[in-house]
């Protein structure tokens, strides 16, 4: 058996060792927080790669570790948090857990007839335990015991005075000066000290105040009371509501179910617009795929002929569309199209007269126009590179044969360069197409999906794609943000897309065929 | 090997413990106000000992990544944002109320408004705003009263071969559209009986509202007024002194000033309403304060922050000197006015009504700005459009007719 170098075997263990503190460290911040879910993945991940580092069966597989760990982090588990909160009401009043919104209506207190204030000392003694002394406006004394405030006499013992008569001193619990006061504060000022038959709660950094808790809440019954006012509340879909409509904010996220899919195809105001907008997409893809590929084959075949000086030069200069940013060369291209300033319509003016000024961003169909061309622009030398590259593979002695056989250049072309062409191009234009479908930056910053619409039901412009509507309607949408609808939507383009990607290897298998005929 | 290993673990688990504990505030800011509320923390830290963190965010992103951030514990204590942010983030539980008592009195009452929902205050105000009618001395040397003579001045100067526009606004914006609308009556929210604003009696359809937008829809036609005009072809044309007259507010000052144009403010000109009465348009007020977050674990030193360092007139000359909205607190108001411009905005400001700061605004802004682009387009007529649009709102709001 041979046995590994000592030093290899070194490496491996110090760098598990760095990762497994790293773990611990990762996993005790998150218990702290509370995030179970994370911690869950983080401890069995890393426990995953203890386990191959050191087992000998599992050992192969540790090259492919690190990428599955990823993708589950980065590609399933986003997936899975989708598909959670497309199930759920999610929207602008309901992004609070169950958990965190009783949390806070436990919080809200309300102050009784004649609360009364009193001024505050606090003290801590060596083991960081606290008490809280109160001043009255007549002087009573009250200091905490655990969670309760009890009088107490001004000669009591325990109190030790310096000269001016400040209590610097109860027992062993020492006054905190003004930094340590500050950095207790924060667990003071969350808890509420029963006192005879109110409850006392710090009003500010010196002073305290009577106060009633707001809220009551019937674990069994489900119902929550308003003591002030006497209401009851019921939970209607995450949302505290009386028998009289009034409702207490915030509400909490509850499930749903299916509700937002049966939304979009049943509601009619969302199914016209997601018709719509599909539509666009597909076209949108469509042409931009279409136009593209046919301007790069175009000029990958001009490139490909021997005769034509400075190709270098020519090839060097087409991939600068495709090197440029997105995000720069839209916004540029946005000025250029503006409609009163932008120098597109001035030169169309100029050689036309001011009739020929093109709305371009004001008009539904002018800003389809302009969008296809811009992302033309931006991808034909993507499709050039792999024309030119495609076109390298076709052996020249079937032109000649062909040649021979009496082909003309539009026959060679069609029967010859597209079908043994479009073998390795194809899963690219397709992939081409997919990432078309959902390119959000060039859509996005060029229009935002405008121009509007009348009567849309959701905010979906002329322009929007299925991907800049969902974006819409999680950030623009009613009273702010409805997630849970986006959510939906975004599940619904994740299957679409799948199958894109299924047809895709299907079609590569069938022109695989095509070729061995050859 | 074991008990290094057990050393190890002990050592990281307090490092665990101990990033629990240590008093500390953080707030959000954008770039104009994080160097001033550094300043200001500064103080606070050197006289309580604890510490302030300012984090800088893009305006734009701020209200999103408070939303997304504070009920995960990782947001700030203090959150520096305008008012209308105020009724989406009280419904969704991240805003703690701040009660001012008797010193409700030294703010400006627009201001206190603003950040008030359901009854209670949700932040603090500290900078006033509301848009005016700012003209290039050079090109109209008196400003406009009326509208009408606003048309005949824009009629005199617009030359677009040239590049000269005599009024210029950003459009669609329905911030700046909304003091042609208000001047006849046109209103966003109309009030119900408890005095809180009635999310389902939208009026942007009123008889006074549609009289705005048929001017607007006259101006476009004729030519004296830019449709689609952005933020950067409206700075373009004013800074380029190009422009004669803009419905903007004290932000565009800076820019002015930097390009040497020789300009003015003057109330916006009051509005026709076609039996020979004129309207007083009415512009938003926008406001500018500072929130506490309800998932900070230190309110009480927050609120001992706001109170004592940020509700003062120093600070508030300060964050006008940095920022020069006009103030919310009112000594400082005072100090400042003897500014002309600062003047003119007051004066302005006096008509102006604060925007909604209700959660279902942000249905009101996407369909409204919808319509105001309908109609610059031409392809919906004012009326069309606009009761179009309140449908939309009340639809998406869920009111039943």
């Amino acid at each position: 058996m041979k046995r590994p170098r000592l030093s290899l075997a070194l490496v491996k263990v110090v760098l598990l060792c760095l990762l497994d503190a790293a773990a611990i460290w990762g996993i005790i911040l998150l218990g702290v927080r509370g995030s179970y879910a994370l911690l869950a993945s983080l401890g069995i991940g890393t426990l995953l790669i203890n386990f191959v580092s050191f087992s000998k069966r599992a050992y192969p597989l540790r090259y492919l570790l690190p990428g599955l760990v990823f993708l589950f982090g980065m590609v399933v588990y986003p997936i899975v948090y989708t598909v959670y909160i497309s199930t759920t009401n999610t929207q602008t009043g309901h992004i609070l857990t169950r958990a965190q919104v009783m949390e806070q209506l436990g919080q809200r207190t309300y102050a009784p007839t004649e609360a009364r204030t009193f001024s505050s000392a606090v003290y801590q003694d060596e083991d960081e335990l606290l008490r809280v002394l109160l001043t009255g406006a007549n002087g009573e004394l009250l200091l905490s015991e655990g969670d309760r405030f009890k009088d107490i006499e001004p000669d009591n013992p325990l109190l030790v005075r310096d000269d001016q008569g400040t209590i610097v001193a109860i027992g062993d619990f020492q006054l905190l000066n003004l930094g340590g006061l500050y950095s207790v504060l924060g667990q003071l000022e969350t808890e509420l000290f029963a006192y005879g038959d109110t409850f006392l709660k710090v009003l500010s950094v010196r002073e305290f105040t009577e106060v009633l808790p707001l809220y009551a809440f019937d674990e069994t019954t489900g119902v929550l009371t308003n003591l002030e006012t006497g209401v009851t509340y019921e939970h209607v879909e995450g949302t505290f509501t009386a028998p009289d409509g009034s409702v207490i904010e915030p509400g909490f996220r509850v499930s749903v179910g299916a509700r937002n899919y049966t939304d979009i195809l049943t509601d009619e105001g969302i199914r016209s617009d997601f018709l719509r907008v599909f539509t666009w997409t597909v076209l949108w893809s469509l042409f931009s795929v279409l136009f593209s590929f046919a301007i790069g084959l175009g000029v990958a075949m001009l490139l490909n002929d021997p005769y034509i000086h400075g190709r270098m030069f020519y090839r060097s200069i087409m991939i600068i569309p495709y090197a440029i940013p997105a995000f720069i060369s839209a916004l540029v291209w946005l000025g250029l199209f503006n409609t009163d300033a932008g120098a597109i319509n001035r030169i169309l003016i100029d050689l036309f007269g001011s009739a020929a000024k093109v709305p371009w961003l004001q008009h539904p169909i002018w800003a389809k126009v302009m969008l296809i061309f811009v992302n033309t622009w931006m991808t034909f030398p993507y499709m050039m590179i792999i024309s030119l590259g495609a076109l390298q593979s076709i052996p020249s002695g079937i032109y000649e044969a062909a040649r021979i056989d009496g082909a003309s250049g539009l026959q060679r072309f069609s029967r010859i360069t597209m079908p043994l062409l479009l073998i390795s191009v194809a899963p690219l234009l397709i992939g081409s197409f997919a990432f078309t479908f959902n390119n959000f930056t060039v859509v996005f910053l060029m229009t935002g999906g405008r121009p509007p619409v009348l009567d849309a039901a959701t905010p979906a412009g002329a322009t929007d794609i299925l991907i800049s509507w969902t974006y819409r309607i999680a950030f623009q949408g009613v009273r702010g943000n409805q997630l849970a609808l986006a959510s939906a939507i975004a599940v619904i383009i994740f299957v679409i897309i799948a199958t894109i990607s299924a047809i895709n290897f299907r079609f590569t298998k069938a022109l695989e065929d095509v070729h061995r005929g050859v | 090997m074991k008990r290094v290993a057990l050393a190890l673990l002990a050592l990281m688990l307090l490092v665990g413990l101990t990033a629990v504990g240590q008093a500390k505030l953080t707030i959000w800011a954008d770039d104009v106000g994080t160097p001033v509320f550094r300043e200001i923390a500064a103080g606070f830290t050197a006289a309580t000992g604890v510490e302030i963190e300012v984090v800088e965010i893009a305006f734009s992103d701020l209200r999103g990544q408070f939303i997304t951030a504070a009920p995960t514990g990782e947001g700030p204590d203090i959150l520096v944002g305008n008012h209308d942010w105020t009724g989406e983030l009280v419904v969704n539980g991240l805003l703690e109320p701040i009660d001012l008592g008797l010193r409700a009195a030294e703010f400006n009452a627009v201001g206190l408004e603003g950040f008030s929902y359901g009854g209670n205050l949700y932040g603090i105000p500290y900078g006033v705003e509301n848009v005016a009618l700012l003209y290039n001395k050079d090109l109209v040397p008196t400003p406009p009263t009326t509208w009408d003579e606003l048309l005949t001045i824009a009629a005199d100067l617009t030359d677009v071969e040239s590049g000269v526009y005599g009024y210029i606004v950003q459009n669609p914006d329905p911030f700046h559209w909304f003091p042609m609308l208000s001047a006849g009556g046109g209103y966003i929210f109309g009030t119900d009986e408890n005095g809180g604003l009635d999310p389902c009696d939208v009026g942007l359809a009123t008889p006074g509202a549609v009289n705005g937008a048929i001017i607007f829809d006259q101006m476009i036609e004729d030519g004296l007024l830019a449709n689609g005009a952005d933020w950067d072809t409206m700075t373009g044309v004013m800074f380029s002194g190009n422009g004669g007259m803009v419905i903007s507010g004290p932000w565009l000052i800076g820019g002015l000033r930097d390009a040497g144009i020789n300009y003015g403010v003057a109330p916006i000109p009051s509005i026709p309403n076609g039996d020979g009465t004129y309207g007083t348009p009415k512009p938003f007020a926008s406001v500018r304060g500072v929130m506490l977050s309800s998932f900070s674990e230190n309110k009480t030193i927050a609120k001992d922050f706001l109170f004592n360092y940020i509700a003062t007139e120093q600070v508030a000359l300060e964050l006008f000197a940095k920022d020069p909205r006009p103030p919310a607190y009112l000594s400082a108001f005072d100090k400042v006015s003897d500014d002309p411009d600062i003047a003119a905005f007051g004066q302005q400001g006096q008509n102006a009504i604060p925007m909604p700061n209700i959660a279902e605004m942000s249905s009101v802004w996407g369909a409204w700005s919808d319509a105001q682009a309908l109609i610059g387009n031409q392809e919906a007529d004012p009326i069309q459009a606009l009761q179009a649009a309140v449908q939309q709102i009340l639809d998406a709001i869920g009111c039943e007719e």
